[in-house]
């Protein structure tokens, strides 16, 4: 059944990792994408790899789960290795073919960045394996709380990421029933190529768009008949409440800061 | 009694547009026609009407989600045309969609249920407590930690029905609530209305297409053109067969079967409304 899809990438475990407090977890993985891009040494890079490999053992996510996420941007990966390798300047010559030339420094350099690129990849992955899409939405929410004095809407975008996330399964229902309608009337979505098959979907997105605005139009209504009007003045149920275990992340978060900085100082 | 819900002369007109032959046409409709009713606090109220007789739009009205265009509308006092009293007529008078899938706003029972108290600005205890009783009192407690979009259609219909009990309102409107329902989740559904009226006290006031739940209302109002052109009891309303089918609409099946039988000369009463009212009927009979 197409309604089985998980949204977003959730790995259900019960890991500390998985009960810290979405707002610790978005922190934690902004400072470590930050402290990512100041590093520059191959110490402190295994370091941080360090600390990011006992964060996933503590995750108890598999690593293949984790390895899914960089698989889907290989591409850019190895686009950004080729590109660096190729045109940063150098003195010492490895490899010359015409034009292109590979020196030393550009090999250190693609090196670099392309472990900065799947060091990252895993962070954020690491991150939303172990969040559900609703807790990220609430950390989010609150987090840009702050801003609101600047005229960020941070309980409207909170209100539209979760009704989003309720809809999906909703829409995919609806997809399914269209297509199987069409279906029934000798549509063929199998058959052709590339070109084809795109437009053999049009019968199909043409309805789920009209009905999708259609649910807008009346979710409108039933949220006004239920005394919303914005964020301001609204209360929540749920509480979001720092437990042991975000105090301790946040020790170890200063403590990996500190000695990141120091590393880089000394050496 | 005290009044619940009171119109004076209410009128409501919209504009609408088309095409025909290359022209673009105005038209102007007027959906609610001069509509006088007094609805009493705690009462059960069916409202009839085939598609497009303006009965949608009268619930609308109860609920300020739309203004009279001339005429006046009180809700437990309050004039709908007084904007500084919108969110307490909204809080007074809930309401209950008939699609449960556009009504439900968050991915888990219990914050739906908490969305209008949230709204409301009441604080968290209060708000818990309202939810574990509203889920309660629709008997949908084991499902608060449950993702409504697993749910029957009847069970969401609940949770919408909750969702409304928790603002604590002394009036809902349903509007076709069973409409998308099977028979199980739709008598579901009116078990809990029943209940609401009943237990709750709360005013119900039901628009439906089924004669069978519109028996179970105190009192039947049928709109026809925008106009209330019947309003009676269930037996005062249905028991004129003739006039009912006139506008577009069936009577319970019992009553057009008491109605049949009259017809072919034999002796039994008109006012037949259910299955075991005629099964006594019958029995009776010689």
């Amino acid at each position: 059944m197409i309604r089985d899809i998980t949204i977003g990438q959730y790995y259900r475990a019960d890991s500390c990792i998985h009960k810290l407090d979405p707002r610790t977890k978005l922190i934690a993985t902004m400072v470590y994408v930050v402290v990512l891009f100041i590093i520059n040494d191959i110490y402190t890079y295994a370091f941080s790899i360090a600390v990011l490999a006992a964060a996933i053992i503590l995750s108890k996510v598999p690593l293949k789960f984790i390895m899914r996420g960089i698989k889907s941007i290989l591409f850019i990966i190895i686009l950004t290795g080729i590109l660096n390798l190729f045109t940063t300047r150098g003195t010492h010559i490895l490899w010359q073919f015409g034009i292109l030339k590979m020196t030393l420094e550009g090999a250190v350099m693609a090196a670099k960045m392309v472990v900065r690129l799947i060091i990252l990849i895993i962070c954020s992955s690491l991150l939303t394996l172990t969040t559900t899409p609703i807790e990220l939405t609430d950390g989010i929410e609150y987090l840009l709380k702050p801003f609101r004095r600047f005229g960020v809407p941070a309980g409207e975008i909170a209100m539209m990421m979760s009704i989003a996330l309720r809809f999906i399964p909703t829409l995919l229902d609806e997809t399914d029933k269209i297509i199987k309608a069409q279906q029934a009337r000798c549509a063929d979505f199998d058959t052709g190529g590339l070109k084809e098959k795109a437009k053999s979907l049009i019968p199909v997105l043409v309805p789920l768009f009209i009905s999708a605005f259609r649910r807008a139009d009346e979710l409108a209504t039933a949220m006004e008949a239920r005394c919303y009007r914005g964020g301001d003045g609204r209360t929540r149920m749920k509480n979001m409440e720092f437990g042991k275990n975000d105090y301790r992340c946040m020790i170890v978060l200063v403590l990996f800061v500190a000695i990141t900085i120091i590393m880089m100082l000394v050496l | 009694m005290e009044e619940m819900i009171k119109t004076k002369d209410l009128k409501y007109k919209y504009k609408t547009t088309y095409e025909e032959k290359g022209k673009t046409i105005t038209k102007e409709i007027t959906a609610l026609d001069d509509i006088n009713i007094s609805i009493k606090k705690g009462s059960f109220v069916a409202v009839l009407g085939h598609n497009g007789s303006g009965k949608s739009t009268l619930a609308k009205h109860i609920n300020a989600l739309v203004k009279p265009t001339s005429g006046t509308i009180w809700v437990k006092g309050m004039d709908s045309k007084d904007e500084s009293k919108l969110w307490d007529i909204r809080q007074t008078a809930g309401m209950v969609f008939q699609n449960p899938d556009n009504q439900i706003v968050a991915t888990i029972v219990e914050e739906d249920v908490a969305f209008g108290p949230e709204n409301l600005g009441i604080p968290r205890d209060e708000i818990i407590k309202r939810v574990d009783a509203a889920l309660k009192c629709v008997s949908m407690e084991k499902y608060r930690k449950n993702e409504p979009a697993r749910l029957s259609g009847g069970q969401k219909q609940r949770v919408a029905i909750a969702g409304v009990l928790a603002m604590k309102p002394d009036c809902i409107v349903f509007d076709e609530p069973t409409a998308m329902l099977d028979p199980e989740g739709r008598k579901d559904v009116m078990e809990t209305i029943k209940k609401l009226n009943k237990e709750e006290n709360i005013t119900c006031i039901l628009i439906t297409h089924y004669m069978n739940e519109a028996v179970q209302a105190d009192r039947v109002i049928i709109i026809d053109d925008g106009r209330i052109v019947m309003d009676g009891t269930p037996r005062e309303v249905f028991v004129q067969v003739d006039k009912v089918k006139g506008y577009g609409l069936d009577v319970p099946q019992a009553t057009e079967i008491a109605y049949e039988l009259r017809k072919k000369g034999i002796d039994i009463p008109a006012d037949i409304m259910t299955a075991e009212e005629m099964v006594g009927a019958i029995c009776r009979l010689k």
